[in-house]
């Protein structure tokens, strides 16, 4: 605890007290306000190593020591206010689930160059054009043109 | 978890101890068992021995309405199924057998109706005192035979085939056209193992291109060799064959060819898997989300019974339905597949010609006043009906009071000649029922091509044919029957050689027990009908076709509306009605002459399709197709049969008879029947064998009561009746299926 009170007192001297609340804006402290589950995050994360932060802002955290086994290794998202499991790119997925001891950092190299795709998280109910539309469906693309019959069209004779 | 099912089972409503009381057969025979510890040759050994003997169950009843006509008593034989006694014929198999005791075997390759294979091994048996398991679909059943059915052995070897049978066939169920219709599926739920034990690479298929009728996936296919038989046996064709041995072995056709077959549609059906399946229909729709409605097609004269499959406003797709009478289990190739014509080329609204030429649409309200005056103008004699080739019989009888009330006896139906003779009923129907064609020894076709004029007709002929050697001549142009026959002439002249006894064909004629004499409807356009008809009932006289016990003067008729119009009185009075017509009420006719129309003739079409007659109409009214509507049709055999609406109509329009009765009203002579119940007891007082629906009402009067007559013939040969077989209606010429069928099909 004392270690938090010192460090909090040494980044106000040093960035000032404006700009040190805006990083604490920035990191979501704020949102630990009415988000129990970053809260949480945050209290784990005092002590933890930081292992590496991706390209979309999360950070991946390690504790060995003082920390159940299967808790040794977390994230704390970068979006703070709409994150979820599908935000992890593949390659950092593995060592957070524990499959591999490579940090994603490493394993990025093995990323094919040539027809490997960005990652992009899963926008499954983010909106109307994220929702699939099994094919019957009146909102189906490929429903939309649907005519029941298609009539006769009088022409000139 | 037993808990929550003792508690269900509780709260249920059908009494538990009837569902498991012994006295229930569905329960016995359709519970399914994982028989995992069978898997041991010991285990099973150990618990076919360990069974108790099983008490005599009680009679169940025959699988599908199976029959068994035993002709005479010494003839019948006694075999034990499971122990119940059964009595059937001689000649029957084990299969049969069981089927006649109500055990339902299950089976791949074996079909009533075609040959014998015995290659799926899945009908096994045990039968007491037979080393090893028996093919129940092959084995002919023995008296005193013990057959089991419901015994481990069975069970085992059923499993076991299964296991086989699922060795090289793909599991993509869910991307199958066939998944749930599919008996593999079915019969690996009831009959499989729970688990597999396959590890190898399953093999692969080149598809086959059979044409745009049937799609194949070849990797499917257990090599039933259903398809096979069929192609060979019903629909006569030699396309399809089994190519190598063992597990290279296919189906295909030779070498790249399509199936030319008007019956192709049929191995859609019969395929157990998804090897064979509806091309038009691929993909589009799963069998639980249809809603099937059982009616009829109108298509030929035939009127197969089919079932209508729709989805929502949708017509998905036409499978057959089973009539022994009429169609069997097959249809034609044009029935299946020409529901695609429904949704293409529709009229919807009520439309009038402008003086500019351009149809503009309108009310119904206007519409009917502006025919209601115009019909006021000409002389009534003037006023012209003609009803289409697939009228019913309601709005035929509509439009011929309507027009009576308006003062013409003008009406007719496009198909029968402009003068036709309706007065003996046996002068236009098949009076040897289509059943009945099987008990012919020879078979004269008198300007009728059976193949593409009334395919199922041919399937007949051809089913006697291939079982009892009938003999087959016909006269006309040259056609490609797929049976053997003798072309004896093209046109009147073999006929009047025939008649006079002059022909070599006519001993066998003279010869033959039940001649039936097949005449095309094709001949009633011909202005030498009558001598024609006089010469081939000389021909039946001198045969000795028209007996009590056997009547072989037959008319194939073309359309669906003939009969019924004829049966109801649709005659002209006079011959030149079409030339001199001022007002012309088309009621569907696509097919009739029009260019005798003279340029000031009113013409007013109701139809359903912008087919040939809407290029000459001034005003159209829309009405509804047959899968709209309820009607009834009279086939070419002289049954009447009713369709059933299975979607909704489109757009604005109408029942036919509803329009007649809507017009009348407006025109200011109002029909007395404002329902279908009231316009069908109007059709009791002029046919009422109408109203007696799937039953044949046979014509009573022989043809032999006619005055003789001697009238000039013709020599000009006979003309084929049906040019394209794939487009013959307004439905079926709108239709893509068609379109691409005539494209690849006919093409020779």
């Amino acid at each position: 605890m004392a270690s938090v009170v010192k460090g909090v007192v040494k980044a106000i001297r040093e960035k000032g007290i404006r700009n040190f609340f805006n990083v604490l804006i920035e990191d979501g402290y704020a949102n630990c306000l009415l988000d129990g589950n970053l809260l949480q995050t945050k209290i784990h994360s005092i002590g933890g190593k930081l292992v590496g932060v991706d390209q979309f802002g999360n950070k991946y955290y390690e504790k060995i020591e003082n920390t159940q086994y299967g808790r040794h290794r977390w994230v704390e998202y970068g979006d703070k206010s709409r994150y979820n499991a599908s935000q992890v790119p593949p390659e950092w997925h593995g060592w957070l689930h524990f499959i591999t001891d490579h940090t994603g950092d490493e394993l990025l190299m093995l990323k094919p160059k040539r027809y490997g795709v960005a990652h992009k998280q899963n926008y499954s109910g983010a909106g109307d054009e994220y929702i699939y539309h099994s094919k019957g469906h009146a909102l189906n693309p490929g429903q939309r043109d649907w005519t029941r019959y298609q009539p006769w069209q009088p022409t000139k004779t | 978890m037993g808990f929550f099912v003792l508690r269900a089972l509780q709260r249920s409503r059908t009494p538990l101890s009837r569902l498991l009381s012994p006295q229930n057969p569905t329960f016995q025979s359709r519970w399914i068992t994982s028989t995992t510890d069978l898997h041991k040759p010991e285990a099973s050994a150990a618990a076919a021995s360990e069974a108790p003997r099983p008490e005599i169950p009680p009679p169940r009843t025959p699988v599908g309405g199976a029959r068994v006509h035993i002709s005479s008593p010494e003839d019948a034989i006694e075999v034990f199924v499971d122990g119940y006694p059964v009595k059937i014929p001689k000649g029957m198999t084990v299969l049969q057998a069981c089927e006649v005791a109500g055990v339902d075997i299950p089976r791949f390759c074996y079909h009533s109706r075609l040959s014998i294979a015995g290659n799926c091994r899945m009908c096994l048996v045990e039968v007491e005192k037979s080393p090893k398991p028996v093919a129940s679909c092959a084995m002919p059943a023995l008296p005193g035979m013990k057959i089991k059915t419901n015994t481990p052995v069975a069970k085992k070897a059923r499993e076991g085939v299964m296991e086989f049978l699922l060795m090289n066939h793909p599991l993509d169920c869910p991307i199958c056209d066939q998944g749930g219709e599919c008996d593999l599926q079915d019969q690996s739920m009831a009959f499989g193992s729970d688990r597999g034990r396959f590890t190898e690479m399953k093999r692969s298929v080149v598809d086959k291109n059979l044409g745009p009728l049937v799609k194949t996936v070849m990797t499917r296919c257990i090599q039933c060799t259903r398809c096979v038989r069929f192609a060979t046996e019903v629909a006569g064709v030699q396309d399809l064959g089994m190519l190598g041995r063992g597990s290279g072995e296919e189906i295909g056709t030779y070498v790249e060819k399509l199936m030319t077959s008007e019956l192709s549609g049929n191995v859609i059906d019969i395929c157990p898997v998804g090897a064979l399946t509806s091309k038009p229909f691929a993909f589009k729709a799963r069998n639980w989300e249809m809603k099937g409605t059982e009616t009829i097609d109108v298509t030929d004269a035939v009127g197969s019974n089919i079932r209508v499959d729709s989805r929502g406003p949708e017509v998905m797709r036409v499978v057959p339905r089973l009539n022994e009478d009429i169609n069997e289990e097959w249809i034609s190739d044009k029935t299946r597949f020409f529901y695609d014509g429904l949704k293409r080329q529709r009229l919807n609204d009520p439309m009038i010609r402008g003086p500019d030429g351009r149809f503009k649409s309108v009310s119904w309200r206007d519409a009917l006043a502006v025919v209601a005056e115009v019909m006021h103008q000409v002389k009534p004699e003037e006023i012209v009906g003609i009803a289409g080739q697939l009228s019913d019989a309601e709005s035929m009888i509509a439009l011929k009071d309507f027009l009576n009330k308006m003062g013409s006896n003008n009406v007719l139906c496009e198909g029968n000649g402009i003068h036709p003779h309706a007065d003996l009923r046996s002068n236009f129907l098949l009076n040897t029922n289509i059943g009945g064609l099987e008990r012919a020894d020879v078979f004269l076709l008198v300007g009728s091509q059976p193949r593409i004029e009334a395919p199922m007709v041919n399937a007949r002929i051809r089913k006697t044919v291939r079982a009892t050697h009938a003999k087959v001549a016909y006269i006309g142009p040259p056609t490609d029957l797929n049976y053997d026959h003798q072309h004896l002439g093209e046109g009147p002249q073999t006929l009047l050689e025939i008649a006079e006894g002059r022909h070599p064909f006519c001993s066998t004629l003279l010869s033959a027990k039940n001649p039936a004499i097949i005449i095309g409807a094709g001949i009633f356009e011909r202005n030498d009908r009558d001598a024609i008809f006089a010469a081939v009932e000389t021909i039946a006289k001198h045969s000795k076709a028209i007996r009590p016990d056997w009547n072989g003067f037959n008319v194939l008729l073309l359309n669906a509306a003939q009969a019924a119009a004829l049966d109801l009185g649709l005659i002209p009075e006079s011959k030149n009605c079409i030339g001199s017509a001022k007002f012309l009420y088309l009621m569907g006719a696509d097919d009739v002459n029009l260019e005798g129309v003279s340029n000031d003739a009113f013409v007013l079409y109701q139809g359903h399709h912008g087919d040939r007659s809407v290029y000459r109409a001034n005003i159209i009214f829309p009405s509804s197709a047959f899968t709209e509507k309820e009607g009834t049709y009279e086939n070419t055999e002289g049954c009447a049969q009713q369709t059933v609406p299975a979607v909704p109509t489109v757009g604005d329009a109408r029942d036919d008879w509803k329009i007649v009765r809507a017009l009348s009203e407006v025109a200011g002579s109002c029909l007395p029947y404002d329902s279908l119940a009231a316009i069908r007891a109007r059709i009791r007082a002029v046919a009422p064998n109408l109203l007696s629906t799937d039953e044949r009402e046979p014509a009573t009067v022989s043809a032999d009561v006619k005055p003789e007559f001697q009238y000039n013939m013709s020599m000009s040969g006979f003309k084929s009746a049906v040019e394209n077989f794939y487009m013959t209606d307004s439905i079926s010429r709108a239709s893509k299926i068609m379109a691409q069928c005539s494209a690849s099909l006919l093409k020779k």
